[in-house]
């Protein structure tokens, strides 16, 4: 199947020229190579080149998938897949830079213009600062990461961020590069029809392209995305309000939000926990529980523990941490969700792992480039370590607040 | 002054470069970098090749078939010519290298003979 997704337009994407668009689209096609054509060579020569060799020289198999690394990385084909892959990684986000590079002056001034007109909030504290696990290196290896800005009222990253992210998942994130918020929102629709949240917070939004879908399926919830990327939430506001949705943004750290106790009936985020830290991430449990109603939801939509898959799945997917600067990537695999719940607050017997099936699904036919075969190809594939989505869904981890408040002693 | 350095001066630019020190996957010296140069030519290659593609579409928008021309062209000897002198010309540039590489051997270079006329030139000559 050929990946022709194409990313739906709106007032505060970067325009492409020919070539750009024409340099964009090679980097994400590039990026499919290696997944569907490179990637699979791995297997045989794990099997029959390089576990045999280290049993020839530890005189046992290989472990883990810190045994199975230590092999590969010596092996020619690993070291070509390794260096494509980022090699990739390099090109897709320096042809959408390039591109933003060209237009950044009027990407400000629109952006300006499209908040200024927008009703919903846009806070942004001064002297605010990010957390060092977001600054200390960029993750993805996205120039700028989430946080640099270059000039008063800047934008940039959160542009860089909305196409790239777009091309780096090759479309499998949907027209409105939407589709982990809207797999979420379809699951709560499907599983929860009489769940009617009056207030949603989504954490670590970046550029609110998840947020959105939950505005459209709750028109009447009052709706906050923070991150600590203040570019994001600029870029963010900007964008809801281009496309016509009154959310709210603000520049916040999700381990410790400005929202009173009780605040929200729906915490979520989407691939916000990888991205923190192993002192951080059990803070955002604990933060989402205290801003929770009782009877309250807290959903995180991330990608599946260590302990689901075999050790070599394990190494293709650490892949990551080691060559996409995402220090945190292997670690959180490893840790007890289930425990870092309930030490937040929740149940043990009220938080669950569930799959919530990929929305590109819900596009067949409905939108140009996303045809009903390739939406179905996508429901259909099994699990294969490298892919943006694997196994055409995404893991979440879902807690519902206790409705009574335990009391302190 | 230029009018690059005057968009450096009166206007933001992007980050290009992600902070964090960049993996190597190779064991030899420059191949890292060797092969992101081969990726980033590929890259152009594939922009020109779609450049090319929409130029026969917007020329068949307009009625005219380029690409079917471009099918049925029958080259004539002046246009083969051209072509061929083109293709050993590019062919002389990828391979220059290693044409190097037979002219040094022709001449008698050598690493040692080289340094020894630096060493000569800088401390003697």
């Amino acid at each position: 199947m050929l990946n022709t997704f194409q990313q739906a337009d709106h007032p505060i994407l970067p325009k492409a020229t020919a070539d750009e668009a024409a340099r964009q689209e090679f980097a994400k096609s590039f990026k499919g190579f290696i997944q569907s054509t490179l990637l699979p060579g791995l297997t045989p020569v794990y099997q029959t080149r390089v576990a045999k060799k280290f049993e020839r020289t530890h005189g046992r198999p290989p472990a883990d998938r810190r045994d199975i690394r230590s092999g590969m990385v010596e092996d020619i084909y690993f070291q070509h897949y390794a260096a494509a892959n980022r090699i990739a990684q390099e090109l897709l986000w320096e042809s959408v830079n390039g591109s933003i590079d060209r237009q950044l002056p009027d990407l400000i001034a629109k952006a300006r213009e499209l908040s200024a007109a927008a009703k919903a909030q846009l806070v942004i504290p001064e002297g605010f600062t990010p957390p060092r696990y977001v600054t200390a290196l960029d993750i993805h290896c996205m120039p700028g990461g989430y946080c640099s800005e270059v000039c008063q009222d800047d934008v940039s990253v959160g542009a860089l961020y909305d196409r790239g992210v777009y091309l780096y998942a090759m479309g499998y994130t949907g027209p409105n590069n939407d589709d982990m918020g809207r797999s979420v929102v379809n699951y709560l629709k499907r599983h929860m029809p009489e769940f009617k949240p009056r207030r949603i917070l989504d954490m670590g939004c970046t550029v609110g392209h998840s947020t959105l879908p939950y505005k459209e399926l709750f028109p009447e919830a009052e709706v906050w995305g923070i991150d600590v990327g203040g570019p994001c939430v600029r870029y963010a506001h900007a964008r809801a309000a281009g496309m016509g949705l009154e959310v709210n943004y603000a520049q916040m750290n999700a381990e410790e939000t400005s929202f009173p106790d009780g605040h929200f009936d729906l915490v979520v985020s989407h691939i916000l926990l990888h991205e923190t830290s192993g002192k951080a991430m059990p803070k955002i449990f604990a933060e989402a529980h205290r801003v929770l109603a009782p009877g309250g939801l807290m959903i995180h939509a991330d990608l599946p523990p260590f302990d689901l898959m075999d050790p070599f799945t394990q190494f293709i997917l650490d892949n990551e941490t080691w060559y996409n600067n995402e220090p945190f990537w292997g670690a959180m695999r490893d840790m007890d969700q289930f425990a870092l719940a309930e030490k937040a607050g929740f149940d043990r017997a009220d938080v669950r792992f569930d799959t919530a099936p990929m929305a590109v699904m819900e596009f067949a036919a409905a939108a140009e480039g996303y045809s009903q075969e390739a939406s179905e190809a996508v429901a259909e594939r099994e699990f294969t370590a490298g892919e943006f989505a694997p196994g055409g869904g995404w893991e979440v981890l879902i807690a519902r607040k206790p409705m009574d408040r335990k009391m302190a002693a | 002054m230029t009018g690059a350095q005057d968009m450096t001066q009166e206007r933001p630019h992007v980050i290009r470069h992600a902070r964090g020190k960049r993996p190597e996957f190779y064991d030899t010296p420059g191949l890292d970098q060797a092969m992101a140069m081969i990726m980033t030519l590929a890259n152009e290659l594939s922009v020109l090749r779609d450049r090319l593609d929409s130029a026969e579409r917007v020329a068949k928008a307009s009625g005219l078939d380029l690409a079917a021309g471009i099918e049925t062209l029958e080259l004539d000897q002046a246009a083969l010519e051209e072509r061929e002198a083109r293709r050993q010309d590019f062919l002389r540039r990828l391979f220059y290298l290693q044409l190097k590489d037979a002219d040094e051997a022709a001449q008698a270079h050598t690493a040692e003979g080289f340094n020894q006329t630096i060493a000569d030139i800088a401390l003697q000559d």
